[in-house]
């Protein structure tokens, strides 16, 4: 750096020979020319410029440099960012009117904001030398408009040197202050990217270090008014037609003609070409081709306003056939030399802009200009003419762009999430008004919370002027201004001012990294780092202003920046929000950051979602990404965080992308995502007996509370009816050739159907009752559950395509033999087919008053139950049976006396807690731990029992009744699977492989109650069902995942079913109440798909290593955001020892194992 | 090949990765070679982890513009951005590509998918006249050590503009001097990877 800064400020006598970029040669020129003040505001392409003023003032009035360089330190140039390009003019012209030279900095936009000082000073005078830079952007490489900054010149009336390469910035830049000296008129200098990043050679020469004495005349030409005014203008006008400016345009058009070629006449040099600024070089460069050298003129123009005028018309005269302009942006030159030629009557051909492919945007190139002077000539230039490699556009399609991003650890993209959470922004009655800086780019994804982006300093008025426009909306629309800390100061203050003025309502948010960050760490008024300036108190200066809600956060506290900016969207008025955290770049930040930590991300909480193999399957992800925002939201304001692996559920439903969808208030969705595992949502919302809710808590306490939202969102009549995903993945997915036949149309059969179908494969279903259902249809009671919508559902998946055969008993009509081979795969489920009875019961009861339960709820479903009013009803038994059974009896008429027998103690009966707690309430009576000993039929026909105590084996009590129901455990029915060799249990259940319910014969498998694995529960059955899906995709196709809710499932298959009766907060919750006061809960497990820290937040430093989200400790800023961020909590600190070497090897890193 | 034709060349690769150090470190061999030498660079908005692609010539007449099919050299640290200079490159081009990969955000987001490597490293072996890929280098370096070892390896290319001395002295003149005698080892070690294959 020193070595860079003794360069640009050693005057040399022989010319020095150095490379720089065209940016410093500016510099270098103006300090060649004696230039005393530095007036700029940063602003790419132009930042280099001001950069290297800003480093030899520093240098220049440190003293220690002074005193080891006293010479080069002798005479400090003066330099200031200034707030804004009107204020660095203004000031610039008042240091000029001072008898100092004077440079003022911008780029391409800064002179709109400084022409209104330009547009007078014209008419007026200086003192000493005033230039003006500006630098143009064609192609907008980091630009709001493409402006062509030439017509300053000819609008302000002032001379313009376009210079082409470094060496021309620095010449020009030192004539333009001799030329501004002499007609004591700004001179501009306009520089494009291309010239001021260009690198080239540059010889730096003397230094001009003549006086210059401060001084102030008294002129009346200080005094601007409108008398003076049309003189001044003459005057103006003459000064540009001077001897000087003559002379000036002379010097700085350079024309160069081939040499004749020894009298030879066949090549004429008929063709000339007019350039300015780079286009010149790249015309200069191909002329050299071999084919073009010699008949090709070129006129070089350094100084465009006022127009050469008489040089050009000499290089017209040449005798060219046909003239070529090439100039950047618009026809600047082009026109004035077609004005020239119908002025001077020259018959010529002029072309420009349309010719070739010349066109008034973008940036000019060596391949534009060849193909247009290969057009220009009708000659092939070789060199220019290459084709590129063989099927190079195979290897350029669809590369992906990589536009630039907010910084690792950036604090703006800290504010930007937490305002993601604080906005609810799927309802977009929030507008959020953008401005220019780094924080623009959380326009771009993942960020996306900008709406609009103007220009500098826009934003508040922006957010003030829609927010007029909608007063008289009664509606609460809300509009936000976003703005950098150095763009507010530049003309936000102004746009604030005015909202609290106005009385406008609008919530500004000011993005203060205490500097300029775009380009590079400038200095402004709220965040000096150079001791000569002071600061301005932001916060301060807007309390003062009259705004009365202002609030300060530091954006790396989420909690915080989320409350007090979700504070803040409901205050009406002029609301300011400061978020105040450094700019990572600013060095003494930088040098802060410890590395003795690192951040790692937990991949066991990470990807922990049991869907993750199966890509195929539907996901809560693909078609609801704000759910994630929803989740993450919840993070924060959420009393009870239970992780979603507390409450899995054994169907594999996504039970956190469900309850997320539920508080992003999108029901159809948290619906979808049920039915995307199993047809029986509105089943399981009235019976499931939610081993979800309370199976897997680790610790107990409030759970949220899936089936009764389960129920909820089915209940939504028009929802619950739409099966159209399934019906067009359906339609999508490629037919399968091979057929499936399942026996038993109750809910292991018809879940397993339902899977297989939307697989494509053909399903055949087998039942013997002459309805589907099973024990859905013929065994759980009316007052249980919507018998409608349960029919509903079944019947959805006949329309989806499923064939049914009724009527079709196995073992009797079809045989497993034949099934297996008929079809490709044969799924088991028809259930346990025997119900077993105690002899005391079936010995001395006559038929009419007995019954099993089953017979007894088949009857009751099929209306066919004939049970005399008020009666007793002896119930035997402690499973979920006999409790539907009680209940039942007991529903038939509330006169009914309703006992129930079973030989368990009240913890230990095998029913649903919540079962057995209704049948209670009903006024079943329970009679436990007993068991029947006498039963006898007396002679009134009624049914006198006698009772024991089940443990002491001690007599209990003798009652009478009229009808019994046993309900002892069922078996399976071994005549239904006779000859097919199939292996069961000591129950005549099949045995099956636990992952997959595949039997002993490779194509036959088993689901639901028969399965020997299986878990006797409405959910138990259709997870089985699914499972037994998963074994046939497994055997039939190239499928090798396991099912993918098998550790739900595997733990309810292990588990008792009384786990329930721990107490439940939830049980006090109605759904409604329930999804109001969803924000006390949180699911907050993902998936792998849930991506919410790269779709939402997105720092450099979260890199995918092999599909999964890593920290990359390189990039790392240590700000540990992103561990809020992760609604996983799978992202942690872990201290740094010496002894412990960082986890992720430096190869991984590295992208070598990707 | 003409001797006074420039030599051109183009250094790919992420904003924040040193394409800019590098070319600087170019600047300086070249002078202390007495070789012209010009650069254009895409600076701005490219600093913020975008693409950086900076332009070189080496010679007389010429501005350090690189045209279509018109790169001599091409120094690649990281693989999609040399991807991205395909257009530039003629049969008689060199290339060293680093392969370090840095996956923009659409990559990581699941939105697009990174390019085959490994075939755009075969189809240019098939194409170009030649292909270095650095994979191998010695763990630890930082990411400058690790440009200037690849500027180490392409050093010995047939041609190349400026010669390895002026380079080596160009690294031993950086300011940071412990650093510099680590860059000129990494330099070096890049130069001795060369010679031995």
């Amino acid at each position: 750096m020193l070595s860079k800064i003794l360069q640009i400020v050693t005057p040399y006598e022989a010319p020095e020979k150095v490379c720089v970029m065209g940016n410093e040669a500016v510099a270098r020129g103006a300090i060649e020319a004696g230039v005393r003040g530095v007036f700029a505001y940063p602003g790419t392409p132009s930042t280099e410029i001001s950069e290297a003023f800003k480093h030899v003032s520093t240098f220049q009035n440190a003293p220690d440099r002074r005193k080891e360089f006293p010479k080069l330190t002798a005479d400090p140039l003066y330099f200031e960012y200034s707030v804004n390009e009107k204020i660095a003019l203004e000031k610039a012209i008042a240091y000029a009117i001072g008898n100092r030279n004077a440079l003022c900095c911008m780029k391409n936009v800064g002179m709109n904001v400084a022409s209104d000082a330009l547009m007078t000073i014209t008419y007026q005078t200086i003192g000493a030398g005033l230039v003006i830079i500006v630098c143009d952007d064609p192609g907008c490489y980091s630009s709001s408009n493409e402006q062509d900054s030439r017509y300053w010149g000819k609008m302000a009336s002032v001379p313009l040197f376009c210079p082409a390469t470094p060496e021309e910035a620095r010449s020009m830049t030192k004539d333009a202050f001799r030329l501004s000296r002499e007609l004591l008129l700004p001179v501009i200098v306009r520089m494009t990217t291309r010239v001021g990043h260009a690198r080239n050679i540059v010889y730096y020469g003397p230094i001009d270090t003549g006086i210059q004495p401060p001084k102030f005349e008294k002129l009346p030409q200080h005094i601007n008014i409108p008398a003076r005014t049309a003189a001044a203008h003459k005057n103006l006008i003459d000064k540009l037609s001077g001897k000087v400016v003559t002379e000036a345009l002379h010097q700085h058009a350079v024309s160069r003609l081939p040499e004749k070629q020894n009298g030879t006449k066949n090549k004429p040099v008929s063709l000339g070409i007019i350039a300015s600024g780079v286009a010149a070089i790249y015309a200069h460069e191909i002329l050299q081709s071999p084919e073009v050298r010699d008949r090709v003129g070129l006129l070089k123009l350094g100084l465009v306003h006022p127009f050469p005028a008489d040089e050009v018309s000499n290089f017209l005269r040449q005798d060219f056939e046909r003239i070529l302009v090439l100039e950047e942006l618009e026809p600047f030159i082009e026109n004035e030399v077609r004005v020239l030629a119908q002025k001077r009557g020259l018959r010529i051909d002029i072309l420009g802009k349309g010719f070739a492919g010349l066109e008034a945007t973008g940036e000019y190139n060596i391949d534009i200009v060849s193909t247009a002077l290969a057009a220009f000539t009708g000659l092939l230039l070789s060199a220019y003419n290459r084709s590129g490699l063989p099927c190079a556009e195979k290897y350029l399609e669809s590369l992906p762009n990589r536009p630039p991003a907010l910084c690792p650890g950036c604090p703006h993209r800290s504010t930007f999430y937490a305002l993601k959470l604080a906005i609810p922004r799927r309802d977009s009655q929030i507008v959020l008004c953008g401005d220019i800086g780094c924080f623009g780019l959380g326009a771009l994804p993942p960020l996306q919370m900008l709406d609009t982006i103007h220009h500098m300093g826009m934003s508040i008025s922006m957010a003030q002027g829609l927010a007029e426009a909608f007063r008289s909306k009664p509606q609460g629309e809300k509009f936000v201004a976003l703005v950098g800390d150095g763009t507010f100061f530049h003309s936000g203050v102004a746009g604030l001012l005015n909202a609290v003025y106005t009385r406008a309502n609008v919530l500004v948010i000011i993005f203060d990294n205490r500097t300029i960050g775009m380009t590079g760490r400038q200095d402004h008024p709220g965040a000096p780092g150079q001791s000569k300036y002071r600061e301005i108190n932001l916060p301060a200066l807007v309390k003062g202003m009259g705004v009365d809600y202002v609030e300060t956060f530091n954006p790396l506290d989420l909690q915080d920046s989320f409350t007090k900016l979700s504070n803040a969207l409901t205050h009406e008025g002029v609301a300011v929000v400061v978020a105040q955290s450094p700019c990572l770049l600013i060095p003494a930040v930088k040098a802060n950051i410890s590395k003795d930590s690192m951040i790692r991300v937990d991949h066991s909480l990470c990807n922990t979602c049991h869907n993750q193999k199966d890509h195929e399957l539907y996901c809560a992800k693909i078609t609801l990404p704000k759910s994630g925002l929803a989740k993450a939201r919840a993070k924060q304001v959420a009393g009870e965080h239970i992780p979603a692996k507390e409450q899995a559920c054994p169907a594999n439903i996504c039970n956190h992308g469900f309850f997320s969808a539920i508080l992003a208030g999108d029901y159809k969705e948290a619906l979808d995502i049920v039915r995307d595992k199993m047809l029986f949502a509105k089943v399981c919302g009235d019976i499931c007996h939610k081993p979800c809710e309370s199976l897997y808590r680790e610790n107990g306490g409030p759970t949220v509370p899936i089936r009764q939202l389960k129920q909820f969102v089915s209940d939504i009549e028009e929802n619950s009816r739409d099966f159209t995903i399934q019906k067009r993945r359906i339609s999508n997915v490629e037919p399968k050739q091979q057929r499936i036949a399942v026996v038993g149309a109750g809910p292991a059969g018809l879940s397993a159907a339902y899977d297989l179908l939307q697989q494509g494969y053909a399903v055949k279903i087998f039942e013997k009752e002459d309805e589907a259902g099973g024990l859905l249809t013929y065994a759980i009671p009316d007052f249980r559950m919507d018998k409608k919508g349960c029919a509903a559902e079944i019947a959805q998946l006949k329309a989806l395509g499923v064939e049914f055969q009724f009527n079709s008993c196995l073992g009797e009509d079809i045989d497993v033999s034949q099934l297996a081979e008929q079809f490709d795969a044969l799924i088991i489920a028809i259930g346990m087919g025997v119900y077993p009875t105690l002899d005391v019961i079936e010995n001395n009861v006559g038929e009419t008053s007995k019954f099993t339960a089953v017979s007894f709820l088949r009857q009751y479903n099929l209306k066919s139950l004939a049970v005399k009013p008020a009666s007793s009803i002896f119930v035997i038994g402690g499973g979920n049976s006999a409790i539907d059974a009680a209940r039942t009896a007991k529903s038939l008429d509330p006169a009914n006396e309703v006992m129930l027998s079973c030989i368990e103690t009240l913890e230990e009966m095998p029913a649903f807690a919540e079962e057995i707690a209704h049948a209670k309430a009903e006024g079943v009576q329970l009679i436990c731990n007993s068991n029947v000993t006498v039963c006898k039929t007396d002679a009134d026909g009624r049914i006198s029992i006698s009772l024991d105590c089940f443990t002491e084996k001690s007599h209990l009590q003798e009652l009478r009744c009229d009808y019994v129901i046993t309900a002892i455990g069922q078996r399976g029915d071994e005549t239904t699977v006779a000859g097919a060799r199939l292996k069961l249990d000591s129950s005549n259940r099949i045995v099956t492989s636990a992952a997959t319910g595949q039997t002993n014969l490779r194509n036959v498998f088993v689901a639901g109650d028969i399965s020997a694995e299986n878990h006797i529960s409405l959910i138990g059955a259709i997870a089985s069902g699914k499972k037994a899906a998963v074994g046939v995709r497994q055997l039939l196709e190239n499928y090798d995942f396991a099912y993918e809710g098998h550790v739900a499932l595997n733990r309810l298959n292990t588990s008792e079913n009384n786990f329930a009766s721990k107490p439940q907060k939830n049980g006090k919750f109605s759904a409604l109440q329930v999804i109001e006061e969803m924000p006390a809960f949180e699911l907050f497990q993902a998936c792998e798909k849930c991506n919410h820290c790269i779709d939402n937040f997105g720092c450099p430093a979260m890199i995918k290593v092999n599909g999964q989200v890593e920290i990359d400790d390189q990039l790392c800023t240590r700000c540990g955001y992103c561990i809020d961020v992760c609604i996983n909590d799978a992202i942690h600190w872990r201290e740094v020892r010496a002894d412990v070497l960082p986890l992720l090897p430096v190869e991984v890193l590295n992208g070598s194992s990707v | 090949m003409e001797t006074n034709k420039s030599k051109k060349m183009l250094i790919a690769g992420v904003g924040g990765q040193g394409v800019v150090y590098l070319t600087n470190l170019m600047v300086e061999a070249a002078m202390l070679a007495d070789v012209a030498v010009a650069t254009s660079e895409i600076h701005g908005l490219a600093q913020r982890s975008g693409s950086v692609i900076a332009a070189m010539t080496f010679g007389g007449n010429a501005y350090g513009f690189v045209e279509t099919g018109g790169a001599d050299f091409l120094l690649g640290l990281e693989p999609l951005e040399a991807q991205r200079c395909l257009p530039f490159l003629n049969p008689q081009s060199q290339v060293v590509i680093d392969d370090k990969r840095i996956f923009p955000y659409s990559v990581n987001a699941g939105t697009a998918t990174y390019p085959d490597t490994a075939a755009f490293v075969a189809y240019l072996q098939k194409n170009i006249a030649r292909v270095i890929f650095n994979q191998d280098f010695a763990a630890g370096l930082d990411a400058i050590l690790r440009n200037v070892h690849l500027l180490g390896r392409a050093s010995g290319l047939p041609g190349f503009p400026v010669q390895p001395q002026y380079i080596e002295q160009a690294l031993s003149q950086s300011t940071k001097s412990s650093y510099s005698q680590q860059s000129l080892q990494a330099f070096q070690a890049g130069q001795a990877n060369e010679k031995n294959n």
